[in-house]
């Protein structure tokens, strides 16, 4: 119920977590400290070999990850775990082809069984109505992302094969933290509110209390990853760290 | 469906580039249609390139390996490669476009330097981004961009290779799209670019099946060419696709104990950089570090279009290693007084293994660059 959950949380900020980083036990803690932060939502980050939508913080994180010995297979038989210590419901983050390795519906329906509530892909094809049509038939969110650059035409039909929330993407570029995010993103939120009845949430760049104050007074949530993961990487103790830094945000 | 060649192809992307493709897409197809466009591009390949590039019968090399073989000489283009024929097209399209900044990714710099000297012709910038390992290898390539104004931007990441170059070009774009041009340099990447690139290079199968007809009155036997990403053999190819041609494809089978850059043979369907196509990849579907002594072909993706001819089976792909590539390098220069790049001697390789499967017959192989550098490498090897 990942809509209702971003509804219910009045101050409702989905934080990003690379999966395996240290490695994956460290995570499943991680999840938990952002679950007991108030995390409206947990988006895992599944590590790819070749990020290109992601900036200097997750190429590194992802690459760490995948050094220290990261794989899906490993990852899967934990996330029921995982997402029975948490109140908050899981996001799966993942570029499409390690989804597609060993079958896309086989990989979403283990997501799903494992308490995966939605998905997101970077990198979906621009025909998506196959994968759409799987997660509808398991049950499970596919989250859709709407860019700066995305036509009303477009938007419409995206929105349409969208549910849990729709991602509005604040800038033109790769994901990281910006200093400054661009004051179109308030009618872009306005323009997919127009559209759906489901949460619209912005990500990309989002790294202070302020921009995230900013970004709640239109949208209905923000989802912060690079900031996270940078803090994350540099911390000694990086649960103490990931949770902290998430109750900074939302102070 | 639009975009794919059967199940390969496709546009697998950030949401933020999908408008700047369709545009790309509907920009194409306008001045691929616009008369004044095509001789526009015939023009320069004329008049800038050097086009036609001669077909040369290799007396010595047949009369050595008893097989008639034909070299299609993209090696004499300006700048040395097939590479210009695209660069020329796509900084047409771009100019046509109104963009004003030009981003490319090369891997032997060879797309590279064709990019930086066609955007030195039109006046525009131009930034490359090269790995680490490739600026190292290809030095000389590296200099020739930046004397040609180009600005080279070294890539650390990942396996410091042509993919990550790539990768990092599409963050480029991503970032500024707007005002940007992305020049690909091979027959990947997501629809349009790799019919795009296929329409850029088809002067080579053009020019190359009427240049065979004239010399020896009839059709070769087989056309052969190195695949990396694929952009020469796709160009050689489609002159010839509807005759009843062998067409061969050579990947790099690399350093023999496992590392390659043999997608086709070995690689198993999978995204990379906007399409689906073979993909060298692990079970987990992490890509793979590659190997080849020739840094155009040491790629773990492939073009969707030859995922698409092996499938169908109206090509195939063969594998030529490091130190078989490195000894038909020698060959053609003993033999023949040419110098083919690494790459392209992947093709002239093969042509002892054919030798023996067809005895006596007629092939055309594409000569796609010349080896001048890739000297240091092979003196590295060992003369």
């Amino acid at each position: 119920m990942i809509a209702e959950a971003v509804r219910a949380n009045k101050k409702a900020v989905i934080p990003y977590v690379t999966a395996g980083l240290p490695d994956l036990d460290t995570t499943g803690e991680i999840v938990r400290a952002l679950g007991d932060a108030g995390a409206a939502a947990i988006e895992i980050g599944i590590p790819f070999s070749d990020p290109m939508a992601d900036g200097p913080v997750l190429q590194k994180a992802s690459h760490r990850a995948l050094k220290a010995g990261f794989t899906l297979e490993g990852l899967l038989p934990r996330l029921a775990k995982w997402s029975a210590s948490v109140s908050a419901p899981l996001i799966v983050m993942s570029y499409i082809n390690p989804l597609m390795r060993r079958g896309l519906a086989e990989t979403l329906a283990r997501l799903s069984d494992s308490g995966i509530q939605g998905v997101i892909v970077p990198d979906l094809p621009c025909d998506a109505s196959g994968i759409h049509e799987m997660c509808r038939d398991i049950g499970m969110d596919l989250i859709r992302l709407v860019a700066p650059t995305t036509s009303e035409e477009r938007r419409r039909e995206v929105v349409s094969q969208c549910s849990g929330f729709v991602y509005a993407v604040t800038v033109k570029g790769v994901t990281g933290a910006r200093s400054s995010l661009p004051a179109e993103v308030r009618r872009q939120v306005k323009s997919i509110k127009s559209l759906t009845d489901l949460p619209v949430c912005t990500g990309f760049g989002v790294s202070t209390a302020a921009q995230v104050e900013e970004m709640l007074s239109f949208a209905d949530g923000v989802i912060v990853g690079s900031h996270l993961m940078a803090r994350v990487m540099e911390a000694k103790e990086p649960v103490e760290e990931a949770g902290n830094t998430l109750k900074i945000l939302m102070a | 469906m639009k975009g794919y060649f059967g199940e390969f192809g496709g546009q697998y992307v950030p949401e933020t580039l999908l408008p700047a493709l369709q545009e790309l897409e509907k920009e194409f197809s306008a001045a691929w249609g616009d008369r004044e466009f095509r001789d526009e591009f015939a023009g320069y390949l004329r008049d800038y390139v050097g086009r036609p590039s001669p077909v040369t019968h290799a007396r010595r090399l047949s009369k050595h390996l008893g097989i008639g073989v034909w070299l299609k000489r993209e090696d004499l283009n300006h700048t040395g490669s097939h590479k210009i024929n695209n660069a020329i097209g796509q900084i047409l399209l771009a100019r046509r476009m109104g963009k004003q900044r030009i981003i490319a990714e090369t891997g032997a710099g060879q797309h590279g330097v064709a990019t930086a000297t066609a955007c030195a012709l039109f006046g525009l910038p131009c930034v490359v981004y090269m790995g680490t390992l490739d600026i190292e290898r290809q030095h000389m390539n590296v200099e020739r961009m930046r004397l040609l104004g180009a600005e080279v931007v070294p890539v650390s990441t990942g396996t410091a290779t042509l993919k990550d170059a790539t990768s990092e070009a599409i963050r480029d774009w991503v970032t500024n799209v707007d005002t940007t041009y992305y020049l690909l340099g091979s027959a990947v990447g997501p629809h349009p670019y790799p019919t795009l690139v296929r329409e850029f290079q088809r002067v080579i199968g053009e020019e190359a099946r009427g240049q065979i007809l004239r010399h020896t009155g009839s059709l070769p036997r087989a056309v052969i060419a190195c695949v990396g990403g694929g952009s020469n053999a796709i160009g050689i190819f489609s002159g010839f696709m509807n005759d009843p041609v062998e067409l061969i494809g050579v990947e790099a089978y690399g350093d023999g104990n496992g590392r390659h850059g043999a997608s086709i043979c070995f690689g198993i369907p999978g995204v990379l950089h906007g399409a689906r196509s073979h993909l060298l990849q692990n079970r987990d579907g992490q890509v793979l570090d590659t190997h080849s002594v020739a840094a155009g072909l040491d790629y773990p993706g492939v073009g969707p279009e030859h995922s698409f001819l092996s499938s169908t089976r109206r090509a195939r792909y063969e594998l030529v290693d490091d130190r078989q590539a490195l000894d038909a390098f020698r060959l053609l220069n003993r033999m023949e007084g040419i110098a083919p790049a690494l790459e392209s001697a992947h093709a002239i390789g093969f042509l002892t293994q054919y030798a023996k499967e067809r005895p006596g017959a007629t092939v055309l192989v594409n000569l796609s660059g010349r080896g001048d550098k890739d000297l240091h490498t092979v003196l590295q090897e060992g003369l």
